[in-house]
């Protein structure tokens, strides 16, 4: 073999091993359904996974996420908040084998609800949601009580900038409807740890929030509210059983926050709430997704599951802003929140 | 500050999980450390949004008064945790996680009573 063919040979080797990287690279494009195991219990997410141009984009949940690739490898980086509040990231990392990955994860930052390094798997998102199906109401009555399954809860969401400006100016726990007991709706309401019950009625179904002694009816027959039904944090409520789902799709809201960080959910929001009931019916899992292009540039999603808890009351609550006005008395703050009054809704 | 009764925590396999956080924690406490200090209790709020308690912690020249701040009270009396728990002039000792900077504030994790028996804040799974 000559100089002129060892060339060409090489030449041909390496525009062969680029075409199996980009092909291997290419592999990770797409929506994924991405399972994560903490200890006995398994978190569920969307995770979308675009190139563009030389970069990598990642999203879970409707939330940006880190995505690092390298041949048939992958790095994820993405936020979440624990059960108090805390920030902490969740770093998977695995590989891409026969069109589904698969990998460990550690918990990273300081969080009060500690997590020991667990694993985590990915499968092409095959859900399907047709709207075609037959109604097939199930029962969903009854007090449900949270549980800490499916959701990642994922922190930062990929905000317009009308998002971001009006996140840059929101003064976390000073500017919290529920701290000064102010109704912090939806979806806030849905995906907050406290038990709530499904009443069911001819046209509608009831469901009272513990948490603020909150009252929301879901109608089954009515299409769109009267016309001088004023805007609400619980917005208008319509159901339909999709097969055996129960899907609501609620507008006609007032402005309110998406979670702790601050983020904005407009007046021209709508809100979708899938519930499904598992086989045995004992548990109501449910996928909250916002819809609000003003302020997201994709839907933030939420998943919560409930159990239902014989033993479990719906207690009072009684609500008194002492806790919270008394502090900032103390603290010469009082001038300051004030001075804010305009930032808050 | 050699007397104040308060000891870190380094570590947090102690307590693996906790209250159902109603607002943003990160903007007033901070998860890096926990701590426990002892004191009298001054001042009682036992009620929604969240319960307050003022703590005096004695120290060798002056009394210091720490904000204690705790669960909603529906999720409180859920575990057995009630007004009367914990009344005005009961001693204690209270672990947390402090305020950020050098506030004397306290997210509440776990208060032990003076007959040792304990009250813990501590989410569902």
């Amino acid at each position: 073999m000559n100089i002129f063919e060892k060339i060409i040979i090489n030449i041909l080797l390496f525009i062969s091993l680029t075409i199996d990287i980009n092909a291997q690279d290419s592999n990770f494009e797409g929506s994924w359904e991405l399972s994560l195991q903490d200890g006995a219990r398994t978190l569920i997410g969307t995770l979308e996974i675009e190139k563009q141009g030389s970069t990598w984009e990642g999203h879970l949940e409707g939330g940006p996420v880190e995505i690092i690739i390298d041949a048939n490898e992958i790095e994820i980086i993405a936020d979440s908040r624990d059960v108090r509040g805390f920030i902490f990231n969740r770093r998977l990392k695995g590989k891409i084998v026969n069109d589904q990955m698969s990998g460990s994860y550690r918990q990273e930052g300081a969080a009060a609800q500690k997590e020991k390094p667990g694993t985590w798997k990915a499968k092409r998102d095959s859900s399907v949601i047709s709207q075609s199906l037959l109604p097939n109401p199930q029962d969903i009555s009854g007090i449900w009580t949270a549980t800490q399954e499916l959701d990642f809860r994922k922190y930062t969401m990929s905000l317009t900038k009308k998002g971001n400006d009006w996140l840059k100016v929101y003064l976390p726990y000073y500017d919290q409807p529920d701290v000064r007991c102010t109704s912090i709706g939806l979806p806030s309401l849905v995906t907050y740890s406290f038990p709530f019950e499904i009443l069911k009625s001819n046209d509608r179904y009831t469901f009272l929030y513990e948490y603020q002694g909150k009252t929301r009816r879901i109608w089954m027959e009515k299409d769109k509210p009267s016309s001088y039904m004023p805007p609400s944090r619980m917005g208008f409520s319509k159901g339909i059983w999709e097969g055996d789902t129960l899907v609501i799709t609620s507008n006609l809201f007032e402005k309110t926050i998406r979670d702790f960080r601050g983020e904005l959910v407009s007046e021209n929001a709508e809100i979708e709430e899938r519930y499904s009931l598992s086989s045995d019916g004992q548990k109501l899992n449910a996928i909250i997704t916002i819809k609000d292009p003003e302020n997201y540039r994709r839907n933030p999603t939420r998943r919560r599951q409930w159990v239902r808890d014989k033993t479990t009351e719906i207690f009072p609550y009684t609500c008194d802003p002492d806790s919270f006005y008394l502090p900032m008395y103390e603290n010469d703050e009082m001038q300051m929140y004030i001075d804010r009054s305009h930032l808050r809704f | 500050m050699k007397n104040l009764k308060y000891f870190l925590i380094f570590t947090f396999q102690l307590f693996p999980n906790y209250l159902p956080g109603h607002h943003s924690f990160t903007a007033e406490f901070t998860a890096e450390k926990t701590i426990i200090i002892e004191g009298v209790i001054k001042e009682v709020w036992f009620r929604n949004p969240h319960v307050r308690y003022l703590l005096e912690v004695s120290n060798e020249n002056e009394a210091e008064i720490w904000d204690l701040r705790g669960s909603p009270v529906v999720w409180l009396a859920r575990k057995g945790w009630r007004r009367d728990s914990i009344k005005i002039g009961d001693q204690i000792s209270v672990s947390g996680f402090p305020g950020h900077g050098e506030k004397k504030l306290l997210s509440i994790i776990e208060v032990t009573l003076s007959d040792g028996s304990k009250l813990i804040d501590k989410a569902p799974r």
